[in-house]
């Protein structure tokens, strides 16, 4: 257990936790983009960073990306300063002028009082930050279908070759994850399209109802052992044949005591 | 683990209470959340059967999921789904073969029964004691009788 100061106030930590964590646990607002608890902490967006500084620093602080910084004894955290605001402001002032159309960022650099960037904007800019979430979201479920593609103006986010992914399942976390909801999938007459691959998504065998994808059903199937036939029917049709089953038997035991 | 969730479904009457207390307790940001109990028509008249997570031992949702978003807490026994680690796959939404793990699609997160944290607030509002959260002893007598 290590106890640091964030925000004036004392918060124990186990050894080991990055200062998000914390800072998040403690219901600090600290805006954070590229952040996903399920993956490693990678710093891309630069948007959670906060003013550190110890008693014994005489004054001096240092600023420091809080997903990435390991808490430790002592530290003094303050997550509002105006230093770090104004850190912030520039962040999302760049992130405006690189991606003007983008909703989310729009939204969060008004909070911060940015409404207006001062840099060029780039006109064609589409709405992808790169932070890789998605890509680390991929690697985390063990598909690895996306990565990041090129370097510098030409970087950005793509399956192989930027060709269909044969690795994909069409799982679908890399869109609902992705901070800028950037990523585009299409749902139409039973099949999925995502990264330009068709899924055929399985049905209810009962209501009718579309549930995941066949070939992610497989995955699960494969490699986690679970029964293919599980995934027959949607959780709405699941509920009511516990019930029946249920049902059938609670009917006969008030048979037998009759 | 000292205490156990117990459903009788001849108690059941279909009240529905229960849903509305689940609703309630899940409440993010001040807007009711999806409820985890369901009280289903049994098939026959006057049966209703409470559905709720069974918490199963070897359970598919556990299984599936592939960020081991769900653990157990050994506290309460109850399967728990953190939200933070949680990507949103419904993998396990697909593969509880009792659909008990499911989409809140008000707030647009996979939720599931964790007990409420050791005390169910359904068995706190059961008027006819038909769900009841008892320690182990009395709950082994009610199991047997």
């Amino acid at each position: 257990m290590v106890r640091l100061t964030i925000n004036g106030r004392v918060v124990q930590a186990s050894e080991g936790e990055m200062l998000l964590s914390v800072i998040r646990r403690e219901n600090i607002d600290v805006p954070a983009m590229c952040h996903h608890e399920a993956v490693e902490p990678f710093g891309a967006c630069r948007l959670c960073v906060v003013e550190i500084t110890r008693q014994e620093w005489d004054g001096w602080c240092d600023y420091v990306t809080s997903c990435l910084y390991p808490v430790a004894d002592g530290l003094i955290v303050n997550t509002h300063a105006p230093k770090v605001n104004e850190l912030r402001k520039t962040i999302l002032d760049l992130f405006l002028a690189r991606h003007p159309k983008c909703t989310e960022i729009i939204e969060l650099a008004g909070e911060y009082g940015v409404t207006r960037t001062r840099y060029e904007t780039v006109v064609d800019g589409d709405n992808c930050i790169l932070c890789g979430l998605c890509a680390r979201i991929c690697d985390r479920m063990g598909f690895h279908a996306i990565s990041t593609v090129g370097r510098g103006h030409g970087k950005e986010i793509a399956p192989p070759l930027r060709q269909a992914p044969p690795d994909c399942t069409g799982c679908l976390s890399c869109a609902m994850n992705c901070p800028t909801n950037f990523i585009e999938y299409k749902v139409k007459k039973g099949l999925l399209t995502i990264w330009d691959k068709k899924f055929e998504l399985l049905t209810c065998n009962k209501c009718g109802k579309e549930t995941i994808t066949r070939e992610f059903a497989v995955h699960l199937s494969e490699q986690r052992n679970i029964p293919p036939n599980y995934f027959d029917t949607c959780d709405a049709c699941h509920r009511n044949e516990l019930a029946a089953a249920m049902g059938r038997i609670a009917a006969w035991d008030r048979e037998v005591q009759l | 683990m000292n205490h156990r969730f117990i459903v009788t479904p001849n108690l059941c009457t279909g009240c529905r209470t229960c849903e509305l207390a689940c609703s309630f307790t899940h409440a993010v940001d001040n807007v009711r959340g999806q409820t985890r109990i369901f009280p289903l028509d049994g098939g026959s008249k006057d049966l209703w059967i409470p559905v709720v997570c069974l918490q199963c031992d070897d359970a598919a949702c556990v299984k599936s999921c592939l960020v081991d978003a769900l653990r157990r807490n050994p506290g309460t026994g109850a399967i728990e789904l953190n939200q933070e680690v949680c990507v949103k796959c419904m993998a396990c939404v697909a593969a509880c073969p009792f659909g008990c793990s499911l989409l809140d699609q008000q707030h647009n997160i996979v939720v599931k029964c964790d007990l409420c944290g050791g005390d169910p607030a359904c068995a706190h509002f059961c008027p006819t004691k038909a769900l009841q959260w008892l320690p182990i002893a009395p709950a082994r007598a009610r199991a047997a009788s």
